[in-house]
């Protein structure tokens, strides 16, 4: 929304000193942000009215022609002009000789396209129109021609709001409800709002407007007037300027009109042609009805849409836009003047369907005061006479409000207002604040009883703390003092998965060192495809933010790999951990989990099951650490969405019974796939996943005195064949049951041609003593013997 | 050997020892030749193995006449111990001359967290040290909690405000951290503090100042007399802790229906530091907290009895924060996992130099 302050000036008298950036600045901090504020500023000097005589194509140019001026004082001029429209007896906004305005300069005579041109028709950007470009502005002839035209009429400041921090204010969307706001800033007066009384478009004499309302909610409330001689006549210049510098191009008297109150008090306006609309219906669209719009699109409606109708044929789509049949055009004797109120909802979702959203549709959906219907024709009348020196009006104003609303009162405790605000407000202050702001106060015992004006109460202010927002505002944010609360001392369950995520976040950047990024919880379908998943499965988007980003993650590692891609060049090793959302297909509801993706890659080959084994050791320091707890590593079965798991190399990683994650290395294909350069690369992954384990709690792990008599380590190598796993050995060698038995170790995993091809030879370490006597000679070598056998008679064979 | 001989034999070891001592050159080679004195096949050692030689009325003065050379052997020893350290100690000083301290040290590998996580700890401990807790919700929400639960009925134009990702489920990306108002009220009820940090998410066109995935931090607290006074102060605390150091605010209506007032809290821009420059869009300030005291409805929806209770909530742009705080220009590499955007080159490629900050150890300049 943009606001003229010269606008502002006609219904408040500021300070001519004013400085625009201190009112943005308070309307700011009061009402709403200022985004902008912009100077118009032409420095008009010399301009005049000139009447268009004649105009001639010019042989030279297709684009340029030549018109004869009457510059008044009986003198004529020929001029070359660039405005695509020049009207013949019209009159034009004129630089001659000698004038200048900024962007311009200095106008002088030229010699153009062969002619000699004097003086300037000035197109529309050059004296602050900036949307009619280059187009000549015709500033009605109600003056003579030669007339001066005043520099300040040009001059003038803009603001900018931003439609969406006065979405609650439907008043703040005319220049009236802004003037209202500045004028209780600065505590001037309001004029009141320049309108025809009632009485004049009240002669009982003039006929009535049928108007029936089939759907009260939907019209609450339509008024309309006819109204004859409105001719052809453009709107006054000051009209057309102040459109311009709220971003309006001037278009028509009439449209210029419409859009004038539209801006003025926030009420759209719309006018038919009365040979075709002379009586109103007010009803829903047939079901599949057609309708062709001012903008000649065909609209295909339903029964949701409301209609105005005439006769039972549709004339426009309310409240969001006109239809062609009916619009007013050049042979137009008398026009129907429609002025109505529609149901916020009901206009919202027509225009949202047909994605026709209009400045009529945008105004409605704010919800308006039903007042400003009948008030809006009255101004239409006030501005339009003027113009229109044969104005007649052709009926009465006709009225149907079908659903009166009711009065809004509040019922104010000035304690709750201190409550809100920190501190009292003697009930005189209350009353100053709202006053000015239309609102009535009555004193009733403790309470106060406020009136709310009813361009504030279709929903703005309903209750009290609405009121109580209305007093800290004009309070000022800004002038109080700050004060910490006091509270009530309580505890509070600590959110288990967001204590693992953070603790596990930490965990890792710290003891592995891997930094921490952040992906989108979306795959992106082309990078999927080429690392050859198939996204199509899971949770999807309606309304993706672009095609292929439908299809939501169901795991970190696609999005982590394309990190490593960014990052291959510049980084000899890349080592990153994310936290997020994955999201799996499920009905009635689909579900989401929490997971932590590591990454370990480095440049070169043959490096990955280092990587791998430091990921296996970073996990397992992770559940100690956590949970007090071994995690235990197996084969994973396969996981057809993740074909980027390893086929072979992919360990299950659980925690007691709880499925935790998996580890895994990428082989040379998938990291061909992922990018060429990262096939000399060495590349390991996890994805853990934390939800199940928040609630598994910490076991605690006490700690061991120190061992009053000594003990020995006894290592023992045993040969496997390569096809067994580590697990198998643990479980056979933790089976034994010894005395003397402290605890057992892994040392190592060792492959050579000393013990065959197909072998290994793992290694274990066992702690031996007693707690209660030293070891005496014999109980090291009867142990020995003991682990011995009884790894023999578990099939396992033992390295000497 | 009669005691005589025994006492000149005592006597010339003791001689012996005193002689070779000086030549000894390491400590090393000390320890050898105590041994080789004091030990059970030394001199003085082998001495002390035959004391159970002699009759028994004698044993005691051998006894005594041995071990008393042992300990003046051992106390030679030990001068000459001390006389090679403290010669080691000023050879090592020696050395210690040309010792170069300025250099830097062998660096552990750091990994790091997200600027986004590090400031989301700042205010998490901020907050907890004044007894909020932390909570969290989901990012797939339902339409109710993100919407109806904050007074944001279907047809309200307030949907407008939250350009939404919608899921086929008719499930929602939640459009703010608001949501967890609302289950933070059910959980817990009054009175309540709790400060949720998480991911949202609103259908934007992405360009260097926006993005379809950000983070936020809501802040919620519910007791008796709870007043906009509190609300500024708490916000001035939050945006101090975060940047390290006083800000200047500026308070001003702003809409939104899960709060009434609802107040917008600017801070003055850290970029320019007020001045006016293109982050703060030539205004000096940036809009970095959406505020206000929570709407009756919202406080009902949640089952808080509004006639004993009142409260604020506030939404802080956690993104928009980290961008402040690290002066970060494009919210896009937040999402790009680049490191070379997201992490300190310290911490990438370690001791990075700097001018006139190494001068002082050596004495040179910079
Ligand atoms: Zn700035």
């Amino acid at each position: 929304m943009l606001i003229s302050i010269n606008w502002i000036r006609s219904f408040v008298d500021l300070p001519k000193d004013i400085d625009p950036r201190d009112l943005a600045e308070r309307f700011t901090r009061t009402t709403a942000e200022v985004d902008a504020l912009e100077p118009i500023h032409i420095d008009a000097r010399g301009l005049i009215v000139a009447r268009v005589l004649g105009v001639d194509e010019l042989a030279e140019s297709r684009n340029l022609r030549c018109a004869t001026l009457d510059v008044g004082n009986g003198r004529t001029v020929e001029t070359v002009t660039a405005a695509p429209v020049i009207r013949v007896d019209a009159n034009v906004v004129y630089a001659p000789q000698g004038a200048s305005v900024k962007t311009l300069g200095t106008i002088n005579e030229a010699k153009v396209a062969g002619k000699t041109s004097v003086g300037m028709i000035l197109p529309g950007e050059a004296i602050g129109i900036a949307e009619a470009t280059q187009d000549a502005i015709f500033p009605g002839n109600n003056l003579e021609a030669g007339s001066p035209l005043a520099p300040e009429l040009f001059e003038d400041w803009v603001m900018e709001v931003d439609n969406k921090s006065i979405t609650n204010r439907p008043d703040l969307w005319g220049h009236y409800g802004v003037a209202r706001e500045i004028a209780a800033i600065y505590g001037l007066p309001l004029k009141p709002y320049p309108v025809v009384s009632m009485d004049e478009l009240s002669n009982p004499a003039s006929p009535e407007i049928e108007i029936a309302i089939a759907d009260a909610d939907a019209c609450p409330r339509y008024s309309a007037l006819l109204v004859a001689g409105v001719a052809t006549q453009p709107a006054p210049l000051w009209m057309q300027l102040r459109l311009g510098h709220v971003g309006q191009r001037p278009i028509s008297g009439l449209v210029d009109l419409t859009n004038y109150i539209m801006a003025d008090l926030g009420q759209p306006m719309h006018a038919f042609d009365a040979d075709k609309v002379d009586r109103i219906e007010v009803a829903r669209a047939k079901d599949a009805e057609r309708f062709t719009t001012l903008d000649g699109m065909e609209r295909h409606l339903t029964t949701a849409d409301l209609m105005i109708q005439s006769g039972g044929r549709s004339v426009a789509l309310a409240g969001v836009m006109g239809g062609l049949e009916s619009e007013v055009a050049e042979s137009t004797v008398t026009l129907l003047l429609e002025s109505a109120n529609f149901n916020p909802a009901t206009i919202r979702k027509t225009a949202g369907r047909l994605g026709l959203r209009t400045d009529a549709s945008a105004r409605f959906e704010k919800s308006l005061d039903p007042a400003h219907t009948v008030l809006a024709i009255q101004r239409f009348i006030e501005l339009a006479r003027p113009m229109y020196s044969n104005l007649v009006l052709k009926s009465r104003l006709s009225d149907e409000f079908a659903k009166t609303s009711q009065p809004v009162t509040v019922s104010v405790n000035p304690k709750h207002v201190a409550r809100t605000i920190g501190h009292e407000l003697p009930t005189s202050e209350i009353v100053n604040i709202l006053k000015p702001l239309g609102f009535t106060v009555t004193e009733k015992d403790a309470e106060l009883s406020i009136a709310v004006p009813s361009y504030r109460a279709t929903g703005d202010v309903s209750i009290e703390v609405d009121v109580i927002e209305e007093l800290a505002r004009f309070v000022g944010y800004n002038t109080i003092e700050p004060v910490m609360p006091r509270v009530s001392v309580r505890r509070f369950e600590p959110n288990a998965v967001h204590e693992l995520e953070q603790r596990t976040l930490a965990y890792f950047t710290r003891v592995h060192a891997l930094h921490e990024i952040h992906g989108y919880c979306w795959y992106d379908a082309t990078w999927c495809r080429q690392l050859g998943v198939d996204p199509e499965q899971g949770v999807e988007l309606a309304n993706p933010a672009s095609a292929g980003l439908q299809w939501m993650r169901r795991s970190m590692m696609p999005s982590m790999f394309a990190a490593l891609v960014r990052n291959r060049f510049y980084f000899p090793e890349v080592k990153m951990i994310e936290l997020g959302s994955v999201f799996e297909y499920a009905r009635p509801q689909d579900q989401q989990f929490r997971n932590v993706g590591l990454l370990s890659a480095q440049r070169g080959k043959r490096a990955e099951h280092n990587l791998y084994n430091e990921l296996k050791g970073s996990v397992a320091g992770w559940a100690w650490e956590h949970f007090g707890q071994s995690v235990t590593f197996s084969r994973a079965a396969t996981d057809p969405h993740a074909i980027w798991q390893h086929p072979t190399q992919t360990a299950a990683i659980r925690l007691g019974d709880v499925d935790v994650g998996i580890v895994s290395v990428v082989d040379l294909a998938l990291r061909r796939r992922m990018d060429e350069h990262l096939g000399a690369w060495s590349i390991a992954f996890a994805e853990l996943r934390l939800d199940q384990l928040a609630t598994m709690g910490r076991r605690i792990e006490s700690l061991e005195s120190i061992p009053e008599f000594p003990r020995v380590d006894l290592d023992f190598s045993i040969l496997v064949s390569k096809t067994r796993a580590y697990a198998e050995v643990v479980d056979a060698l933790t089976a034994i049951e010894h005395p003397l038995l402290q605890r057992i170790s892994f040392v190592s995993d060792f492959e050579g041609d000393a013990i065959g091809a197909d072998r290994r030879s793992l290694t274990f370490r066992t702690v031996v003593g007693a707690n209660d006597r030293t070891l005496v000679d014999g109980d090291a070598g009867a142990f020995r013997t003991a682990m011995e056998q009884h790894l023999t008679t578990a099939g396992f064979e033992i390295r000497r | 050997m009669t005691i005589d001989e025994l006492n000149k034999t005592i006597a010339s070891i003791e001689a012996d020892v005193a002689a070779r001592l000086p030549d000894v050159a390491t400590v090393d080679a000390l320890r050898g030749m105590e041994t080789g004195v004091i030990g059970k096949s030394g001199s003085l050692g082998a001495l002390i193995a035959s004391i159970k030689e002699y009759p028994p009325e004698q044993r005691g003065a051998v006894g005594q006449a041995v071990n008393k050379a042992k300990v003046r052997v051992q106390a030679l020893v030990k001068q000459r111990l001390d006389e090679l350290e403290s010669a080691d100690e000023s050879a090592e000083a020696g050395r210690s001359s040309t010792f170069d301290t300025s250099l830097p040290g062998s660096l552990f590998p750091m990994g790091s967290v997200h600027p986004v996580t590090a400031v989301q700890w700042e205010i998490e401990r901020a907050f907890e040290r004044l007894g909020f807790t932390v909570e969290a919700g989901p990012e797939m929400e339902t339409e109710y909690n993100n919407f109806e639960a904050l007074n944001i009925p279907a047809d309200h134009p307030a949907r407008d405000m939250q350009d939404t990702f919608w899921l086929k489920s008719g499930m929602v990306m939640r459009t703010h951290t608001s949501p967890v108002q609302h289950r933070s009220m059910l959980k817990f009820g009054a009175p309540l503090r709790v400060i949720a940090p998480g991911r949202c998410f609103r259908y934007e066109t992405v360009d260097a100042s926006h993005e379809t995935t950000f983070h936020q931090v809501e802040g919620l607290l519910i007791d008796r007399d709870i007043s906009i006074p509190n609300l500024i102060a708490m916000a001035k605390m939050l945006l101090a802790e975060v940047m390290q150091r006083e800000v200047e605010l500026r308070v001003r209506p702003g809409f939104f229906p899960f709060v009434e007032p609802g107040i917008e809290i600017d801070m003055n821009c850290q970029i320019c530091g007020g001045g006016g420059c293109a982050t703060c869009k030539r205004s000096g300030w940036i809009e970095i907290l959406p505020a206000g005291m929570v709407h009756p409805n919202v406080l009902r929806a949640g089952g808080i009895d509004t006639d004993i209770y009142s409260g604020f909530a506030f939404g802080v742009g956690l993104t928009r924060l980290a961008m402040m705080k690290y002066q970060i220009r494009d919210i896009r590499v937040l999402n790009a996992g680049d490191l070379r955007a997201l992490v300190s080159p310290r911490r990438l490629s370690g001791p990075i130099l700097e001018r006139g900050t190494s001068s002082t150890a050596c004495g040179g300049g910079d």
